[in-house]
């Protein structure tokens, strides 16, 4: 763990009804670094992202982030981490466009129509700002709650398999969003299948597994990725 | 992007969204106004229908002398059933959160910074409405029931809505602090033991032949002022201290009762009971073991073996099978309601037709999952048959006991027993037919009533299943009304029942 470590979990347990889905969790991330969670389908992933924003309860070990237990009904902590986690769910009588307006003026973004715009341009959604959520597509709904997650700003962004219902050119576009803001300080944290999103994004990888689950070189995780 | 502006407070948030929605909806004030003039009017009409029932059965029962065996007051029984329905709706309002969030405002609403209490502040107030409506329209009968006095029904339906609120401040206490998962158990087995409790006190002092004294009700206002003040003060307390814990409430909670309120809504307005049970169940208890199932020798006892498991795992249907029982031998044991053998009738129908709903629990799963039956070397009508199996066995003693206990004073009790166990097959037959009902059918004819428009496509489904049990129960409505049960009318009773059960069964078919 680094002493910089924004997000930490230690010894972390995840699951349902008391029974863990996964081995133990010891990772951290700190600011202007990008953490993939690796593993196949049913793994655990998701329930170790909704754990560590404080969706869900551990079942052991502890989460904290800036040195405080996570507690998702600390508006401070909202106010600093933006998600993506697994989610489809949009008012039916808001536009696209109405929605992330929604979330930038909560959060106090300045110019929030321009943000909007451009956030709207970025994910290739400007011809739809209109369109309610039943008339989107699968992929631009997809879209339309990414960009719900980039319209604000954020000190780490989780993101659960970003890479799902996108296109090519669309996943390299939001890889190199994502590197962008890891740049300029933000924090990522991520679940993905995808060699490419986590080639060019991860700094670390967490293989998650059924008994452990070891902190590992990217490249690493993408050839255990690979091998199946 | 940079904050630079303030940021939206949970109010403005709402205001936005509320906004955009009216800007969208295809209603105007006028449609609303209507709306409630139609709700207004139709209060009115159940209100009055309530009364003049219950009106007509005071006086039939003061015509009628009284029975030996009816030694509970009928304030004591309206009391039970009172707190059984208050229980159950505490249930009903915890599996419903009682503050939840859409998926759309869990996933939009619950991760802004703004304050979650002024954001979850409308949804507070929504629940304590619909609580107090239902439980003005739950309490009308009950309050009629007690007094006829317009001070009276106005004090009662007071108090029953002051409960309510007060009930659903209580819930949100409980959900912002340790959750109020334990909460719809708790309230499940006081809905059993509040029916059971005073069924199984009445048969031990008929018994003895005994009799439990009347307790005389006040009738002084100021006594009446008095505890209205009182519970209105409560409900005050109550309602701010939830609406400063609305903070406190977490997203998974809210989101988790927002899909249960979101799918019984849905099943609500589509009339689908089967669905709004689904809808509202509790999840299966988790075993502490897995089993072997060593016995299991032949497909059909793989059924009965899934069957048995999973009523082993879901407690809530135990209640229910008990409340069951207990309901015909409460008004059978209760002064004025025994007198009339159609009410005890009615009672019977109700209690045998939630013990075979709760009996109908596997079959229900199976009809929405049937892949596990697919994987069985059984066609698929021979796994129907094979699943009549537990609830025969199980009604056997649950409509027997309860039969007896209803005869108890009659003489005959082996007859009475007999009488009971004889009309299992009909609701096991019921449980199943119900259970593998087709989806509703709205494509059917639209018959024209003063009610409206009823859809006879719709009605003749959700019929299926309750139309056996209650045809298959009229040899033991004509026992109580003869207030005997001679053994020609038990052998009758049996062949009724097995043909019912037969044909219920064979009628209950998997669809795909």
């Amino acid at each position: 763990m680094t002493a910089a470590a924004l997000l930490a979990a230690t010894e972390l347990e995840v699951g349902y009804g008391g029974a863990p889905v996964c081995g133990p969790v010891t990772v951290s991330v700190g600011a202007g670094e990008a953490v993939a969670l690796v593993g196949p389908n049913g793994a655990g992933k998701s329930t170790v992202l909704q754990t560590m924003v404080g969706l869900l309860s551990p079942l052991a070990g502890t989460v904290r982030f800036g040195g405080e237990r996570v507690d998702e009904r600390d508006a401070a902590f909202r106010r600093a981490v933006a998600g993506v986690l697994d989610e489809d769910a949009f008012f039916p009588s808001l536009t696209g466009a109405e929605h992330l307006l929604l979330t930038a003026r909560a959060h106090g973004v300045a110019d929030a129509e321009a943000v909007v715009a451009a956030e709207l341009a970025a994910f290739g959604l400007t011809g739809r700002q209109d369109a309610l959520p039943t008339a989107l597509s699968s992929g631009q709904r997809r879209r339309l709650a990414l960009a719900g997650a980039l319209v604000r700003p954020a000190q780490l962004v989780v993101l659960d398999e970003p890479e799902r219902r996108l296109d090519t050119a669309m996943r390299r576009s939001l890889a190199d969003r994502l590197v962008a803001l890891v740049d300029a300080g933000a924090a990522v944290l991520f679940a993905s299948h995808d060699p490419a999103f986590i080639g060019t994004l991860a700094d670390r990888a967490v293989l998650i597994g059924d008994d452990e689950c070891p902190v590992v070189d990217p490249a690493d995780a993408v050839a255990a990725l690979q091998e199946g | 992007m940079a904050r630079g502006a303030a940021e939206w407070s949970g109010a403005a948030v709402r205001r936005f969204t509320r906004r955009a929605t009216a800007a969208r909806a295809d209603t105007s004030w006028l449609t609303r106004a209507g709306d409630a003039l139609s709700a207004l009017t139709s209060a009115g009409v159940f209100v009055a229908v309530c009364g003049g029932t219950v009106s007509s059965l005071r006086e039939e029962i003061a015509a009628r002398p009284a029975a030996g065996a009816a030694v509970l007051p009928g304030g004591l029984t309206a009391a039970a059933v009172a707190l059984a329905l208050g229980a159950g709706l505490v249930a009903l309002f915890a599996r419903l959160g009682p503050v939840s969030a859409t998926p759309a405002a869990a996933a939009w609403w619950l991760p802004l910074p703004a304050c979650r209490r002024s954001l979850l502040r409308g949804e507070l107030g929504r629940a304590v409405g619909l609580a107090v409506a239902v439980a003005l329209t739950v309490g009308v009968p009950a309050v009629l029931a007690w007094t006829r006095t317009l001070p009276g029904v106005l004090a009662g339906l007071a108090a029953a809505g002051l409960l309510a609120a007060l009930g659903v401040g209580l819930l949100v206490v409980r959900q912002a602090g340790d959750g109020a998962r334990w909460v719809p158990a708790a309230a499940g087995t006081v809905t059993a033991l509040a029916v059971a409790g005073p069924a199984a006190t009445g048969c031990l002092i008929a018994a003895v032949g005994g009799r439990l004294p009347r307790v005389p009700g006040w009738s002084s206002p100021a006594v009446t002022v008095g505890v209205l003040v009182g519970l209105l003060a409560a409900t005050v307390v109550g309602l701010l201290v939830a609406d400063r814990r609305l903070d406190r409430l977490p997203a998974a909670s809210l989101r988790a009762s927002g899909e249960t309120a979101q799918y019984a809504t849905a099943s609500v307005f589509s009339l689908d009971t089967r669905e709004l049970g689904r809808a509202l169940r509790t999840t299966v208890r988790r075993p502490r073991q897995s089993l072997t199932w060593r016995w299991v020798r032949a497909p059909w006892q793989a059924v009965v073996a899934g069957d048995l498991a999973v009523l082993a795992r879901s407690p809530w249907r135990w209640g229910q099978l008990l409340a069951g029982a207990a309901l015909p031998v409460l008004a059978a044991r209760t002064e004025g309601l025994a007198e009339v053998p159609v009410v005890v009738a009615v009672a019977v129908v109700l209690g045998w037709g939630a013990a075979a709903t709760a009996l109908g629990e596997p079959g229900r799963r199976a009809a929405a999952s049937p892949a596990a039956d697919r994987a069985l070397p059984l066609r698929a009508a021979q796994v129907v048959w094979a699943r009549a199996i537990v609830p025969v066995a199980v009604l056997v003693v649950v409509c027997g006991l309860s039969a007896l206990l209803v005869g108890q004073g009659t003489g005959a009790p082996v007859a009475w027993l007999a009488l009971g166990a004889a009309a299992a097959p009909a609701w096991a037959g019921a449980a199943l037919r119900a259970a593998y009902r087709p989806d509703l059918d709205w494509s059917g004819p639209v018959l024209s009533s003063p009610m409206g428009a009823v859809p006879t496509g719709v009605g003749t489904t959700l019929v299926r299943g309750p139309d056996a049990g209650v045809l298959g129960t009229a040899p033991v409505a004509l026992a109580l009304l003869l207030g005997a049960a001679p053994w020609w009318l038990v052998g009758a009773q049996l062949a009724w029942s097995l043909a019912l059960g037969a044909l219920a069964v064979g009628t209950a078919q998997p669809h795909d």
